[in-house]
């Protein structure tokens, strides 16, 4: 009998605790605590983080190495000395050595597998490749983040605003979506960049801009189909005809209640949805239409891709960093999915 | 409303949409920069005098030039390529007059012109009718068994996974296909060329000697064919297991399989007869609107094994500005897709008798 009561004393206990804690407190910190409960997903959580400062950190790095480097006092992008990349210590005339600049090559180092003073090796061009690697995280990430918020902010307005308004705004949304739904993906991606990547190549960084272009105009379909079911939804309870009745515009009503209260799948979506583009755009770099003066993984792994049977390092340890960035984002994306929405969890 | 008048309807509904793929595709590829007459002039070897002449000559050829080396307008061009305008036919000259002919000839008649980067002996472009059933066997015979392959091995490793939850099998499973899910296709495809070539001294990337006619009896082309094909496996392999997995999980929670259990059925007959049954829905949906891509999903994967199949001919094609390539290449794939999505529809009802349209 003991037992019996041990135990429902503690579930009761279990309730009135949780209970506490969910008082007072909002979806997202009940959302991190179910989150923290997910080893895999916090592993996922953790994997990114690292990633986010990680690029965070290369990119101030390399500015601060622009503007305060040895060898470079006018922060000359041509100038051909500037080998490494150094700190420059203020107030003293002093400079902490990190490691190899990733856009200037060390003449005679080409082709050294890893040792002590290149931890990864460097390529066929003479390139550190732990500096390619440490420093173009910046970039991937970067790529990865803004197409897919891209992606989804114009899914998520478009979705709204054909939820909301319906009528032949609607119509003309859903024929588009679906005209761009039947086309096929990856080629269609293909071939928009193929074909306009010419003309965006002078101007620097030009095309990787028409990729995001591209891979936003794309893909905005399947996030703004979700939106506009969860509005149709909402449009009709009462909170929504409540504020109507007190005279507020459309535009208040879409953006200050529908929006926030259709946010949680996109959240979900989004978190995919980084790892994916990452991995779109480096295949599509693999496949030779990234941009090759870019500092990123896929056009480091698209340079590298046959000498993976003769200098393995190479390619490694770009493809490795992709992998880690999109398991890091999967099983991220997947923990926020069952925590956002207990009914799922098994 | 009966089945037949929901199938006829949904039918007819492809065609605006076929016809929006079309303006859309045809629109972008109209507006990119660049000349494609020049490219195209650059398969040709000559002298500077020559070329000066060529230019008209290869514009009126590809239709971008009418006779007297004016631009043909957009709408008329499609319209052309649709087969509602007769277009000049390549090098056909009445045998009384000795004028260009002019026919219907377009997508309405079947034809989708001819290829600029494929030529025929260096001048006129191969008919991309011909491209493509040509190089489509390759292409299916690399991935209808794949498909096969992986969405036997998926469902059973997911049945495996859900019966057996939270067992080591259930666990490593869950690692190894999450690994697998985030690996990049063709980081695996060279992996696996790897360590094919570290056990056998064989990588697995195409010769010549794999494709000599008839290839079905060429024993080469099945050894070639291994390494790509477990590629594929592997990739469609994951995501269908997971979704398996999670769709039986979910029915296997539901009341009537208690119901089932308490009535004293085999857990044999309560998995397969009540709960899998069930779970096809999704799992028929995901695999329905895989088909299409057997035929041009495989991009990556035979752009590194250098398998000469759709794949590599539409990657190709978007590298050269082989416009009525690409053009080909999305009309194809959005009837497919939408035809197939019509069937995965019509499916549902027998799937599920419980739906009726």
């Amino acid at each position: 009998m003991a037992t019996v009561n041990e135990t429902s004393v503690d579930r009761e206990a279990r309730i009135l605790e949780e209970i506490k804690l969910v008082e007072g407190s909002n979806l997202w910190s009940l959302v991190m605590r179910r989150m923290r409960k997910d080893s895999m997903g916090m592993f996922g959580f953790y994997l990114v983080v690292f990633l986010v400062i990680m690029a965070i950190v290369a990119f101030v790095i390399q500015q601060y190495d622009a503007l305060f480097g040895l060898n470079n006092p006018t922060g000359d992008l041509w100038d051909q000395n500037n080998y490494y990349i150094e700190i420059w210590i203020p107030g003293t005339e002093k400079f902490l050595r990190i490691m190899a600049h990733p856009k200037y090559i060390i003449p005679g180092d080409q082709t050294l597998s890893p040792s002590a003073q290149y931890p990864f090796g460097t390529d066929t061009r003479g390139y550190d490749i732990l500096s390619r690697t440490f420093f173009g995280s910046t970039f991937s990430l970067v790529l990865g983040f803004v197409g897919q918020l891209t992606t989804s902010t114009i899914g998520v307005i478009i979705g709204a605003f054909s939820g909301y308004y319906g009528g032949w705004f609607d119509d003309i949304v859903q024929r588009i979506n679906e005209v761009i739904s039947a086309m096929p993906g990856f080629i269609l991606f293909i071939f928009v960049v193929a074909i306009f990547r010419d003309s965006a190549s002078a101007v620097p960084g030009g095309i990787y801009m028409i990729v995001i272009v591209v891979f936003a105009l794309i893909g905005w379909g399947g996030t703004s189909l979700i939106v506009r079911s969860t509005i149709l939804s909402l449009k009709n309870t009462e909170f929504i005809e409540a504020e109507r009745a007190l005279g507020a515009k459309d535009a208040r009503i879409i953006f200050r209640h529908i929006i926030p209260n259709s946010l949680s799948p996109v959240i979900v979506i989004t978190t995919l949805g980084i790892g994916n583009t990452i991995m779109t755009i480096a295949a599509l770099a693999f496949f030779g239409l990234g941009d090759p003066t870019a500092v990123t993984w896929g056009d480091d792994l698209s340079y590298h891709r046959d000498n993976l049977m003769t200098y393995w390092w190479m390619p490694t340890w770009p493809a490795m960093m992709i992998f880690i960035t999109i398991l890091g984002f999967n099983l991220m994306g997947d923990a926020l999915r069952d925590a956002l929405d207990p009914k799922l969890k098994s | 409303m009966s089945m037949r008048s929901y199938a006829i309807r949904r039918f007819l509904y492809i065609i605006p949409t076929l016809l929006g793929i079309s303006i859309f595709s045809f629109l972008l590829i109209a507006l990119s920069p660049g000349d494609p007459i020049m490219i195209r002039m650059g398969l040709f070897k000559g002298e500077q005098s020559e070329y000066e002449d060529l230019y008209e000559q290869i514009g009126f050829e590809i239709g971008l030039l009418d006779e007297d080396g004016d631009r043909v307008n957009v709408a008329v061009r499609y319209l052309r390529w649709i087969g509602l305008m007769r277009r000049p036919i390549e090098y056909q000259t009445d045998a009384l007059t000795g004028e260009q002919v002019y026919a219907f000839s377009g997508i309405l008649q079947g034809d989708f012109g001819r290829s600029w980067h494929w030529t025929q002996d260096g001048k006129i472009g191969k008919p991309i009718t011909d491209i493509i059933v040509s190089r489509m066997w390759y292409t299916l015979f690399l991935t209808a068994p794949a498909f096969v392959i992986s969405t036997v091995l998926a469902t059973v490793i997911g049945v495996v996974q859900a019966t057996r939850q939270y067992s080591i099998w259930d666990k490593g499973v869950t690692l190894a296909s999450l690994v697998g899910y985030s690996m990049p296709t063709f980081w695996l495809a060279k992996l696996i060329m790897l360590g094919s070539f570290y056990m056998f001294n064989f990588t697995g990337a195409t010769q010549g000697d794999a494709f000599r006619e008839p290839f079905i009896l060429n024993p080469k082309f099945y050894v070639f064919l291994i390494l790509p094909t477990m590629t594929l496996v592997l990739t469609g392999l994951v995501f269908l297991a997971r979704l398996t997995r999670s769709q039986l999980l979910d029915i296997l929670r539901q009341d009537y399989i208690t119901t089932a259990r308490a009535k004293g059925l085999s857990e044999r007959s309560v998995v397969y007869k009540h709960a899998f049954r069930n779970a096809l829905l999704p799992i028929v949906t995901v695999v329905g609107m895989a088909l299409p891509g057997l035929l041009g999903g495989a991009v990556m994967t035979e752009g590194v094994f250098g398998w000469p199949g759709l794949g590599s001919v539409f990657l190709t094609s978007a590298l050269q500005r082989d416009h009525p390539m690409m053009m080909a290449t999305n009309f194809i794939f959005g009837a497919m897709f939408l035809i197939f999505r019509l069937l995965v529809d019509l499916s549902y009802a027998l799937v599920d008798p419980r739906i009726r349209y």
